[in-house]
């Protein structure tokens, strides 16, 4: 269960979209987002699908991680369907009237849309983590925040976070799982019982895997200034980040989408 | 008991130091890169409400040189200091009387904290917990970029520490896929990558298999023989210890043997006093030898003790026959 989560996984490569400037990356997704929600008709949404489908054909990224990226919040998107597809009342007559259940064509459509939207959401979310390695992205992050330091904001010590965060998530999933083998060993039992009873015996889980990660953020800190860490002032990076003519053109080429999607919505 | 005075130092060839020291921008100055004068060391007791009540003494007295160049093994058993003796010497700690010198400078000087900490780098015992970033080169890159500077040197010192490690091709691996030992050089090409003189590493070879440690051993090596870079390498091992150029046995915080592997090991009693193995071979030559075969206690490996059976075995012949 746990070697499901692919949030953080990098794949590095030499494609196109791995060689954008990350700042272009993170800001182009959040647009994505905006077409998402935008684009309320077939057309303009299935042009945003198939824009996505491309951007991973040209990414390299192999398909079948796109539906590993899925595959965790698959009861999300199940849920928000079924909701949309009982609730969601049109005009005219239900197509069904069955004991509690109405269900109208606008339902129909509004969950499609939304399966679709969501999907579309989470591999896009996904194909910039897939294509950015960690360093990179909390890199672009402090970038684009680093106006706020003006307001005092720690955007150094966050983006810092960040990169440990990530570092830790694979190192911490796999302590997990021996914390667990190991108090299962020991009779513990995880997997039945009422929601009460699961919930009360993760404790002998979380309390070993807390005392160990204080552990290692410790000696981490330690080696950190072994290695003559002292803040974010004077501090260089390994890679610049330099925006060139194609994360322009992909920028335009994104405009142009949004453009289209809110012409398409005024006219039909 | 043979002292290390300067006379004795086994320096690297002068050739290979200086071409070193060109490269590294530095000049050869003294000859001892680390001293410590006199260095105790405790940890304050406090009772329920927070007073000191008491101290816990873990270093006492320490006086040490450390030339440059020299390959340095530190033996003692759980609690016997050698960690903390580490710690003072890049100021990680600072001893509550004495002083420790790093190439002439107190490690007590805020305003060079820095320079003393890009001069002796130290690398610990869990690979896990000092790898700062996902992807192999940016966690290498992580030390030059703390010092500022521009990216293409970093790139340069990135390289050329992961050649040094021969890990140069992992360097877009992430970091946990790799194995121990793998990691353990990545930690070590971590510290590389600022240039130190001298690294310190605390016991790394505790949490690894052995071939990860075979390989973590010749790396250390590596370093001291190709680059003139003095280790301190603490160790529980006796066999790593034997193939340094001196070592010194720590009991209860103080210093208690120092000398060249061959004459430590061949105190085979006072060893086992402090809770000390010796190697398979030299106890095999002391256990001879209280049988009463003129055995030299001075191996330490199977090729000493080869030549050593050779000298004996057609004089045992020409008696008994």
């Amino acid at each position: 269960m746990l070697k499901d989560i692919t949030i953080g996984q990098f794949f590095p490569g030499n494609s196109v979209i791995h060689r954008m400037d990350s700042r272009f990356k993170i800001v182009l997704d959040i647009l994505y987002v905006v077409i998402l929600f935008v684009a309320d008709n077939f057309i303009s949404l299935a042009l945003a699908g198939i824009f996505i489908l491309m951007a991973y054909g040209v990414s390299e990224i192999k398909p079948i991680m796109m539906l590993k990226s899925l595959k965790p919040l698959l009861p999300i998107i199940l849920f928000t369907a079924i909701l949309n597809l009982f609730f969601v009342t049109g005009e005219g007559e239900p197509l069904v009237n069955w004991w509690i259940f109405t269900i109208y064509s606008e339902g129909i459509t509004t969950a499609v849309f939304m399966i679709v939207r969501i999907m579309c959401l989470i591999i896009g979310m996904s194909l910039l983590t897939y294509t950015t390695s960690p360093i990179v992205l909390t890199d672009a992050i402090e970038r684009l925040l680093s106006p706020l330091k003006k307001i005092k904001l720690p955007v150094h010590e966050l983006a810092m976070m960040m990169t440990i965060a990530l570092r830790f998530i694979p190192t911490l999933i796999e302590e997990t799982d021996k914390i667990m083998s190991a108090q299962k060993a020991r009779g513990a039992d995880l997997d039945t019982g009422g929601l009460m009873k699961r919930a009360k015996a993760l404790v002998p889980i979380l309390i070993p895997l807390f005392v160990s990660a204080f552990k290692r953020a410790n000696e981490l800190a330690m080696a950190m200034e072994c290695r003559c860490y002292r803040g974010g002032e004077g501090r260089t990076k390994l890679r610049q980040l330099k925006a060139r003519p194609m994360d322009f053109m992909i920028a335009l080429l994104m405009l142009t989408l949004l453009g289209f999607v809110i012409v398409d919505n005024m006219v039909f | 008991m043979r002292k290390y005075g300067d006379s004795q130092v086994p320096l690297k060839s002068d050739g290979l130091f200086l071409f070193f020291a060109n490269i590294i921008g530095r000049e050869k100055t003294g000859m001892n890169i680390i001293e410590v004068r006199d260095l105790s060391f405790e940890y304050p007791i406090t009772d329920d409400e927070g007073n000191v009540i008491g101290g816990n003494k873990v270093l006492e007295n320490i006086t040490l040189d450390i030339p440059k160049g020299q390959f340095v093994a530190v033996l003692g058993h759980n609690g016997s200091g050698k960690s903390t003796l580490a710690k003072h010497f890049n100021g990680m700690l600072l001893g509550n009387s004495g002083k420790v010198f790093v190439n002439g400078t107190d490690t007590a000087d805020d305003d060079k904290i820095y320079d003393i900490r890009q001069t002796v780098g130290m690398v610990f015992q869990n690979p896990d917990n000092q790898l700062v970033a996902t992807i192999v080169e940016e966690d290498v890159a992580f030390a030059p970029e703390n010092l500022g500077l521009p990216p293409a040197q970093i790139r340069e010192r990135v390289d050329e520490a992961l050649n040094a490690v021969d890990m140069y091709k992992y360097r877009l691996h992430s970091a946990h896929q790799l194995s121990g030992g793998q990691k353990q050089r990545i930690a070590i090409a971590g510290v590389i990558a600022m240039r130190p003189e001298c690294i310190v590493l605390d016991e790394p070879t505790a949490m690894l298999d052995p071939k990860g440690r075979k390989s973590v051993l010749k790396t250390i090596k590596r370093l001291n023989s190709d680059f003139g870079i003095t280790v301190v390498l603490i160790t529980h091992y006796m066999d790593e210890a034997a193939q340094a150029e001196r070592v010194i046995v720590m009991d209860s915080g103080r210093i208690i043997m120092d000398d060249v592997p061959k004459k430590i090991f061949s105190q085979v009693e006072r060893l086992t006093e402090v809770g000390l193995d010796v190697p398979q071979v030299t106890q095999l030559a002391y256990e001879l030898k209280k049988e009463g075969i003129d055995m030299s206690l001075e191996v330490l490996t199977e090729e000493d003790m080869l030549k050593e059976i050779q000298r004996l075995l057609p004089k045992r012949w020409h008696t008994d026959i």
